[in-house]
């Protein structure tokens, strides 16, 4: 019987929310693969110094088989060890696919991991569906203006990193948990003697966003403000809701035109106003995985075909240095009128 | 100490993608920063068709010593084991002390051509890198590389190493003309697949085709003038109690 392997998300000794999305698609890719007479098994391999709490927890939570693998000494991810780790207990299994999570982490060591089993690797897949007798897998490219559809080459296993926020988790507890069984594996480094990476601390970077968690209305500027003396609009836009602060995408905090508090998607604050307006920004899935569960969403953009309008309410297809002063001047007439 | 840098030139635009600039100004920090032994060495390596020459050029520009070019006559979807295949034959040529390359392509959004380059040429990798320091000596780099949530892993790896650059790390300088005007007598070394793949490596997998991303909201579009639009949108959101 083939399996379905999931690399479980563990931070700080805890296996991370994310797990139970992977496990979801598990389930699609079995459902899915049931239809076309293969009968596989799902399988969660929890990576961990001291895995049996969190494996126990996870095999309740899904109702799937879990191995907590045992590595002595991994008290923080390291790609060097779970390549070596991962790559040996694999082998020893008879993977279709391993699953990760499309975050820093997953993206550190799937394509590796995908080149020692000889799989084939798609990374940040965003859906999945049957074609014929195969499963392809989407992903976004081009600047998300296009999602491009990849079959990998029949018979072999494929690594999938998955897009985070994508698959839904089961709302209910399942009526009995998997199985745990504990497996121990040591790392012991090559041949170019000890290990080449060592980890020294993990940091955490200030930051106040707590007027962006706050706020009822978010009025955010991308790359399309142009230039940082234009983002004085943005502040006067954002003076016209009572409660309402300003955000940005992830470039502007880069090229220094405003503080990182500022910035929202998966690398800065995730928000959820009742309304965020997005000014020249894009749509990239780093950006909407900060600001998806907004209750409204109006984008403005100069480019009718902007990623972002597939993701709002409302469009307004205008030069947004141009349409900020006209709102401006509508509020205007609109409060002396009032 | 050497560095080899990955550049990619897009698909459509012709450019140099956005992360490999970054990618290309923190070796040449790296070189200007003095703290290492010995002289510094920056090349980069492209793997596209004849006009990535261009973005060769531009790595000259911007001050890069010696360019690389393995000419593709690709025609469709390109796996990124085939890519990290390729720059691993040129990066072989040479003994690199570091290997650069962008967090991801601005066209492909792939992520995976560093890791799996570095995984070829078994070579320690780190993702997603937004600081470096070189040691005094050379034999390490200490690096931070992104998490979520605000976090960063700090990380001390032994030299040789393959390290993915997030943007915000630096900003790329403009090519200076003089040295663009140098760089078109500059010479680039091209390599023929046929010559460094007598066998072509197969891909993984391939693309069946393109779709547009799919819609999450209704996307209901404001039609008219501009002060139209302003206006409409005034009123929905008066309505909404939003204003
Ligand atoms: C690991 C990783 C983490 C990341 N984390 C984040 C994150 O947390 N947050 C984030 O935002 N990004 C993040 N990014 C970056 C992300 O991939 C995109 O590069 C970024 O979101 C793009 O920002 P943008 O939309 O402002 O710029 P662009 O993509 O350049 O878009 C600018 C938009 O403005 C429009 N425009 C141009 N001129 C005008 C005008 N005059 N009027 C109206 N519209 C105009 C254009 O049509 C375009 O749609 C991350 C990337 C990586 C690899
Ligand atoms: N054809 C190529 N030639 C040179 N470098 C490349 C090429 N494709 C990808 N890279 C490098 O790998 C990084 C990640 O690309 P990708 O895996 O396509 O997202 C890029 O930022 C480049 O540094």
């Amino acid at each position: 019987m083939k399996q379905i392997l999931v690399i479980a998300e563990v931070f700080n000794g805890r296996v991370k929310p994310v797990t139970r999305e992977l496990a979801a698609a598990a389930l699609d890719i079995k459902i899915k693969q049931n239809l076309q007479q293969i009968s596989s098994d799902i399988h969660i391999i929890v990576p961990s110094d001291d895995p049996a709490a969190e494996a126990k927890k996870i095999a309740e939570q899904t109702g799937m088989d879990v191995t907590g693998l045992k590595i002595p000494g991994l008290k923080a991810y390291a790609s060097e060890v779970y390549l070596y780790c991962l790559d040996r207990v694999i082998r020893t299994m008879n993977p279709s696919h391993v699953l990760a999570a499309h975050t820093s982490q997953g993206r550190d060591f799937a394509p590796g991991l995908a080149l020692g089993l000889n799989a084939a690797s798609i990374s940040g897949v965003n859906c999945i569906q049957s074609h014929g007798d195969d499963l392809v897998y989407s992903r976004s490219v081009f600047d998300n203006t296009q999602n491009m559809v990849i079959r990998p080459t029949p018979d072999k296993p494929v690594v999938l990193t998955l897009l985070p926020g994508v698959f839904k988790p089961a709302p209910e507890k399942p009526e009995k948990s998997g199985r745990v069984d504990i497996q121990e594996i040591v790392f012991t480094p090559g041949s170019r003697g000890k290990g080449r990476i060592r980890h020294r601390r993990i940091l955490k970077k200030p930051c106040e966003n707590q007027a962006l968690k706050g706020a009822k209305t978010i009025v955010a500027a991308g790359r399309g403000m142009k230039k940082k003396e234009n983002l004085e609009f943005i502040f006067k836009f954002a003076e016209c809701f009572s409660s309402s602060a300003v955000g940005a995408s992830r470039p502007l905090v880069d090229m220094g035109w405003i503080g990182y508090e500022h910035q929202v998607g998966v690398t800065g604050a995730v928000v959820a106003p009742e309304l965020y307006i997005a000014c020249g920004i894009s749509g990239s899935s780093q950006h909407l995985a900060g600001m998806k569960d907004a209750k409204l969403v109006v984008s403005i953009n100069k480019n009718p075909a902007a990623p972002l309008f597939s993701h709002s309410d409302l469009c307004i297809t205008e030069d947004i240095l141009e349409f900020i002063p006209a709102f401006l001047k509508k509020t205007e007439a609109g409060e002396s009128s009032a | 100490m050497k560095i080899l840098v990955c550049i990619k030139q897009v698909n459509g635009s012709g450019e140099m993608s956005r992360f490999d600039a970054h990618a290309l100004e923190e070796a040449l920090i790296i070189k200007e920063r003095h703290g290492v032994p010995g002289p510094v060495f920056v090349d980069v390596v492209t793997a596209g068709p004849a006009d990535a020459v261009k973005i060769i050029r531009r790595a000259f520009g911007m001050g890069a010593d010696q360019g690389y070019h393995f000419v593709t006559k690709d025609t469709g979807y390109v796996s990124s084991f085939v890519t990290a295949s390729r720059l691993a034959k040129v990066a072989e040529k040479t003994d690199y002390d570091l290997i650069l390359t962008g967090i991801m392509s601005q066209d492909m959004m792939d992520g995976q051509t560093g890791p799996m380059l570095a995984r070829i040429m078994d070579f320690p990798c780190a993702t997603g890198v937004v600081k470096t320091s070189p040691a005094a000596g050379l034999q390490t780099i200490e690096v931070e590389r992104e998490m979520e949530n605000s976090f960063r892993d700090c990380l001390e790896i032994r030299l040789p190493a393959v390290l993915t650059i997030q943007a915000g790390i630096n900003t790329p300088r403009y090519p200076r003309l003089s040295q663009m005007l140098a760089a078109n007598r500059k010479k680039i070394t091209s390599f023929m697949e046929q010559d460094l793949f007598p066998d072509p490596v197969p891909g993984q997998e391939s693309c069946i085709r393109m779709e547009p991303p799919k819609k999450t909201r209704s996307g209901r579009v404001l039609e008219g003038s501009l002060s139209d639009k302003a206006e409409q949108l005034f009123f929905f959101l008066k309505e909404k109690n939003l204003i």
